[in-house]
C-alpha cells in the first residue's frame, strides 16, 4: 500500500473516532451528572459546577433505602418485569412461528398488527382497565403485567429471526415426528437466540419504566413499583437533590446492567433480517 | 466433559453476573447482621481538650425534614459515653454540661441502620463566648 494511501486512511480512521467520541462524551455526560450528584448532593444550580466529584459519598443510596419502602418497591418492580419477560418470551415467539406459515388471511393480520402498533397506548388504557378489573385483577402483579404480555415490535423481531431458519430444516423436523410447539422449542428458539434476547431487553425495559399503567390500577402503596416510588418520592421531598438522583440512578443500574450484559445479541436481534431483500 | 460445560455455563455472562451480584448481596448482609446491634461510642472532651466526665449527650435520629430525639446518656469518668438503643442510619449527637458550654451538633451517617460505631473524633465541648 502507497504511504500516502495510508496516511490518509489512518486520518479518516482517527477522525471518526474523534467523531465517535464526541457522540459518546455527549451520550454520557448527563448519566455521569446524575451518578456525580446522587454521590455529592450537589445542587445543580450551584455555580460554578464542579466536573469532579467533591466529597462523595454513599450516603443518599443508604437514606433512599431506608426512609421510602424501596426494597418493597424493587420487589414489585422485579416481579411484574419478570412476568412481562416470561410472557413476551413465550407468547411472542408463538404468534412470530404462526405468521412464518402461510395460511389464508396472514397478509391481513400482519396489517392489523402494524397498524395497532400506531394506537398509543393511552387512548385504550379505559377499555384496558375495565377488563383489568372484570378479571379482578387490580392491585395485582399480574394485572400490572398483563398488558405488557405481548408486544408488536417484539413479535416481529421474532418474525424476523424464524424467517432466516431455513425451511429444509422445520420440514425435517416435522418428519421427524415433532409437533409445531416442539419446532417452536427445540429448532426455531434455539436458533433465534438473538431475538429472544432482544425480546428480554426490550420487554423488561418497557415493563420496568413503565408509570401510567401502575399509576391507574394501582391504590395499594406497597403494590407500587419503582417508577411510581420515584414519584411518591418526588412529592414528599422537595429539597433531597442527593437523594432523589441516587433514586433515579437505583431505578436505572437494573435496566443498564441488563442491557450491556445482553447487547451484542440485544442488536444483532434488533437489525437481523433489516439487509434481506 | 460434564464439568467443563458445566463451568462454561458457570462463565457465561447471564450466569456469572447475577452470581457474583448475589455473593456480594449475601456477604454483605452477613456483614449487617454481624454489625447491628445499634452502638454508638465517644468520647467528650473540653474546650481545653481533658475528657469531661458527667457530660449529657444527647442523639437525635435525623429524617429528610425533621429530627426527633432518640435518648441521652452520660459520659463516664474518662469522658466516654455509649448509646445502646441506636435503630437509625442518619444521627445527629451532642454534648452539654451545666457551667462548661455544650458542643456542636455532629451528623453521624452509617451505611445501614442500626450500625455499631465509634466516633473518629471527640465531641468537643466549647467554651460560652
Amino acid at each position: 500500500m502507497m504511504p500516502s494511501r495510508r496516511v490518509d486512511r489512518a486520518w479518516k480512521h482517527a477522525s471518526l473516532h474523534l467523531a465517535l467520541l464526541a457522540v459518546s462524551f455527549c451520550m454520557l455526560l448527563p448519566f455521569y451528572w446524575v451518578l456525580k450528584t446522587s454521590l455529592t448532593g450537589e445542587n445543580i444550580f450551584v455555580y460554578p459546577p464542579s466536573v469532579i466529584p467533591v466529597d462523595p459519598h454513599p450516603f443518599y443510596y443508604v437514606d433512599v433505602w431506608y426512609y421510602i419502602p424501596f426494597p418493597r418497591y424493587l420487589l414489585n418492580s422485579v416481579v411484574v418485569s419478570v412476568l412481562a419477560i416470561a410472557a413476551n418470551v413465550v407468547f411472542n415467539a408463538l404468534a412470530a412461528y404462526a405468521l412464518t406459515r402461510h395460511f389464508r388471511g396472514r397478509g391481513a393480520i400482519i396489517t392489523v398488527l402494524l397498524s395497532c402498533m400506531m394506537i398509543p397506548f393511552q387512548t385504550t388504557i379505559v377499555p384496558a382497565y375495565l377488563i383489568t378489573a372484570k378479571l379482578g385483577l387490580l392491585n395485582s402483579y399480574l394485572g400490572l403485567a398483563l398488558p405488557t404480555f405481548s408486544t408488536i415490535v417484539c413479535i416481529f423481531v421474532y418474525k424476523a429471526s424464524f424467517e432466516a431458519v431455513p425451511r429444509s430444516l422445520i420440514d425435517a423436523a416435522r418428519i421427524d415426528g415433532l409437533s409445531e410447539l416442539q419446532i417452536i422449542r427445540r429448532i426455531m428458539l434455539p436458533l433465534a437466540t438473538s431475538a429472544v434476547a432482544t425480546n428480554v431487553v426490550l420487554s423488561f425495559v418497557w415493563s420496568w419504566n413503565n408509570f401510567l399503567w401502575p399509576l391507574i390500577i394501582v391504590r395499594d402503596p406497597m403494590m407500587q413499583t419503582l417508577p411510581l416510588g420515584l414519584s411518591r418520592f418526588l412529592s414528599y421531598h422537595e429539597n433531597t437533590t442527593g437523594a432523589l438522583y441516587a433514586f433515579c440512578i437505583m431505578v436505572l443500574a437494573p435496566g443498564i446492567l441488563l442491557f450491556l450484559m445482553a447487547q451484542k445479541e440485544f442488536i444483532r436481534g434488533l437489525t437481523s433480517g433489516a439487509t434481506k431483500a | 466433559m460434564k464439568r467443563a460445560g458445566f463451568l462454561r455455563v458457570l462463565r457465561h455472562r447471564f450466569v456469572a453476573v447475577p452470581l457474583v451480584i448475589a455473593v456480594i448481596v449475601v456477604a454483605w448482609n452477613l456483614y449487617v447482621a454481624a454489625h447491628n446491634d445499634g452502638i454508638v461510642r465517644g468520647e467528650v472532651v473540653g474546650p481545653d481538650g481533658r475528657p469531661v466526665a458527667g457530660a449529657t449527650v444527647s442523639m437525635m435520629e435525623q429524617n429528610f425534614t425533621t429530627n426527633s430525639d432518640r435518648g441521652k446518656t452520660q459520659t463516664r469518668a474518662d469522658g466516654s459515653f455509649e448509646f445502646t438503643d441506636n435503630r437509625s442510619h442518619n444521627i445527629q449527637l451532642r454534648a452539654e454540661k451545666a457551667g462548661l458550654g455544650r458542643s456542636r451538633l455532629v451528623v453521624v451517617r452509617l451505611y445501614f441502620q442500626a450500625q455499631n460505631v465509634t466516633l473518629r473524633a471527640p465531641l468537643r465541648i466549647e467554651a460560652r463566648g
